[in-house]
């Protein structure tokens, strides 16, 4: 195996990188507000062919919020199972995890406001009465206003309590260094993880797949939830690479620990294909209209590209690059894929929300507003973030588990041996 | 293979009593540039992989061959079968499609790789062989209860038999022999 970050080079000196997140937020601000003001003035003075413009800002902000929402959920996902399976490696990277999870009680909530306010914009359903159309009355009572409402801000609401549930025991055991809590968190998990699936599921159906009302799709749940571990994992691979570098997490994290995130990334890399692939393969199959006009709506115009590019962006390039063992620890190797895996993963959001208000292919001129929301939406998030992570202990400092995740009693078993000089020849 | 006399010679076996002590031996062995040389213990030694620098094992490229192989060979047989020998329409599909040729394609790539990964193992571990030299030492047992069996082999171009006598004693093994191969 490469052992590139064995070598005792000095640590990153991260103080320049400092304004960013504050950059990130003042220019994506600024887009994102001219992005309203147009859409809302195209909207009001000489809309001639009644072109809902608003939808292009509301879109572009839907866009945004799944990116980190779906970036939170799957690091949710990690730290409950985590407790679970009661891991002991993963103790070094959990703190960081659970911190982007807490992203989903108030910040999120703040960036999902645009959403419920522009919601008639983005969610066609919204404007059809269910005595007229079907297909809102099959899904009632969800589907109205009120119920949409109700919904999200239940869907919020076991999200933010199981966050910080979680967040705040682990931050808890800092201070008192009890098994207590590591068995209080195990608890929560344990009915966590079910509600956290359901919740997945629903908001994914909801919030995303809602913008094409019509259509249906069983592994729609599976699907999203591929995704969000997929990113998630990318993410804490570049967070843990930095915090190594920078000296933050050095003693702690190990080349094992680089080389599991790296193998479940690798290995969601191929189960996002499979459930990708399978939503395909049984519409391709099935041949119904109601379910292939979805996939023939996405074959017009640039989105037919889009999709030959996630085809082999999404799942061949970060597949063959990963496959070998023996990359998995090279820095060098995998951080370009997590970074490519942001853009592939914007990407597919994109291609699953934008062909509904675009249908014969997206339209270049706009591409300032998805960028802008999501610089705004990245930046606060990241401020909120690096704040929760600077006030607090880098990693769960008396976890009852640390040392076993620091390596030690391997260390020990080693050291106890007789040293080869007292052994030998008699 | 010059000489006739050092074809009978197999390599030199000593032996140890801890971990510690043949994971010592052998960074002194690959220290004086021995090449072809093995370790033999009872059960995995931490480090060892790295001291001894094995790399990855050559058996992935082989499955990754046949599973290739197969995916490809499945997907033109449908072609063939389907759009080119016996053209026949199914529910309105194209005659041949990407989409409809990846399941059976896919499940024989498993197969194929399955099958490259077990020829490839036997390729390289040369099995199966009926006997091995080190078979008729005695002592080469205990590499399997408590003792740490190092060998360097005769193939190797540091390799001498006093030379290296004198450099397995001065490492600490003991029941230093002589392996003889018969063929």
């Amino acid at each position: 195996m490469s052992s590139n970050h064995e070598k005792k080079s000095p640590p990153l000196n991260l103080s320049g990188w400092r304004c960013v997140p504050t950059l990130l937020m003042v220019v994506g601000g600024f887009l994102s507000l001219l992005g309203l003001a147009v859409t809302w003035y195209k909207n009001t003075h000489g809309n001639v062919n009644n072109h809902d413009y608003l939808a292009e800002f509301g879109m572009s902000w839907l866009l945004a919020f799944m990116f980190f929402y779906s970036l939170a959920l799957g690091s949710l996902f990690l730290v409950m199972v985590h407790h679970l399976t009661d891991a002991s490696w993963s103790v070094g990277i959990r703190r960081f995890c659970e911190h982007i999870a807490s992203l989903l009680g108030w910040p999120l909530i703040v960036m999902f406001l645009p959403i419920a306010i522009f919601s008639k914009h983005i969610y066609s359903w919204m404007n059809y009465s269910p005595e007229t159309n079907n297909l809102v009355a099959a899904k009632l009572p969800v589907f109205t206003t009120c119920g949409f409402y109700v919904t999200s801000a239940i869907f919020f609401g076991i999200l933010w309590f199981l966050s910080s549930r979680l967040s705040s025991l682990s931050l808890q055991q800092d201070k008192t260094g009890a098994a207590e809590q590591t068995h209080k968190m195990r608890f929560h998990s344990g009915w966590g993880i079910v509600v956290f699936a359901l919740v997945l599921t629903f908001s994914g159906v909801l919030w995303m797949k809602a913008t094409q009302y019509e259509w249906f799709s069983c592994i729609y749940g599976v699907y999203f939830f591929s995704d969000s571990a997929w990113i998630a994992l990318a993410t804490v691979y570049i967070i843990a690479a930095i915090l190594y570098r920078q000296g933050t997490l050095a003693g702690l994290l190990q080349r094992n620990y680089f080389y599991f995130i790296g193998v479940l990334f690798f290995g969601f890399t191929l189960f996002s294909a499979y459930t990708e692939f399978a939503q395909y393969f049984v519409v391709w199959n099935a041949n119904m209209p109601q379910e292939t006009f979805w996939y023939l709506i996405r074959e017009n115009g640039n989105w037919w590209w889009l999709s030959m590019i996630l085809i082999l962006g999404h799942f061949f390039v970060p597949f063959f690059i990963l496959l070998p063992v023996s990359v998995k620890t090279s820095f060098k190797v995998v951080i370009p894929v997590c970074l490519w895996a942001w853009l592939m993963h914007a990407l597919d959001l994109a291609f699953n929300i934008f062909p509904t208000l675009h249908n014969d292919g997206y339209h270049f001129k706009w591409i300032w507003l998805p960028l802008g929301t999501m610089m705004f939406m990245g930046g606060f998030l990241a401020r909120v973030f690096v704040k929760k992570f600077t006030s607090n202990p880098p990693y769960p400092i008396r976890d009852p588990r640390l040392l076993e995740a620091m390596g030690v009693n391997r260390h020990l078993v080693n050291d106890l041996t007789p040293a080869p000089s007292t052994g030998g020849n008699q | 293979m010059s000489a006739p006399a050092k074809e009978k010679v197999y390599g030199l076996m000593a032996e140890f009593d801890s971990p510690a002590a043949i994971l010592d031996a052998a960074k002194k062995v690959r220290d004086a540039g021995y090449s072809r040389w093995d370790t033999f213990t009872p059960f995995p030694i931490h480090g060892m992989d790295e001291v001894m620098k094995l790399g990855n094992s050559l058996v992935g490229w082989v499955a990754l061959g046949g599973g290739a192989f197969m995916f490809a060979n499945v997907a033109f047989l449908i072609w063939f079968s389907n759009a080119w020998d016996y053209p026949l329409i199914v529910g309105g599909k194209p005659m041949f499609s990407v989409p409809m040729t990846f399941v059976p394609a896919y499940i024989m790539l498993i197969m194929g790789g399955a099958v490259g990964a077990l020829i490839g193992m036997l390729a390289f571990n040369q099995l199966p062989r009926l006997h091995h030299p080190l078979l008729k030492i005695p002592q080469f047992e205990t590499a399997s209860r408590d003792k740490f069996i190092l060998l360097i082999g005769a193939t190797d171009k540091n390799f001498s038999v006093t030379e290296t006598r004198k450099l397995l004693e001065q490492l600490g093994g003991a029941q230093i022999t002589l392996v003889e191969d018969e063929d």
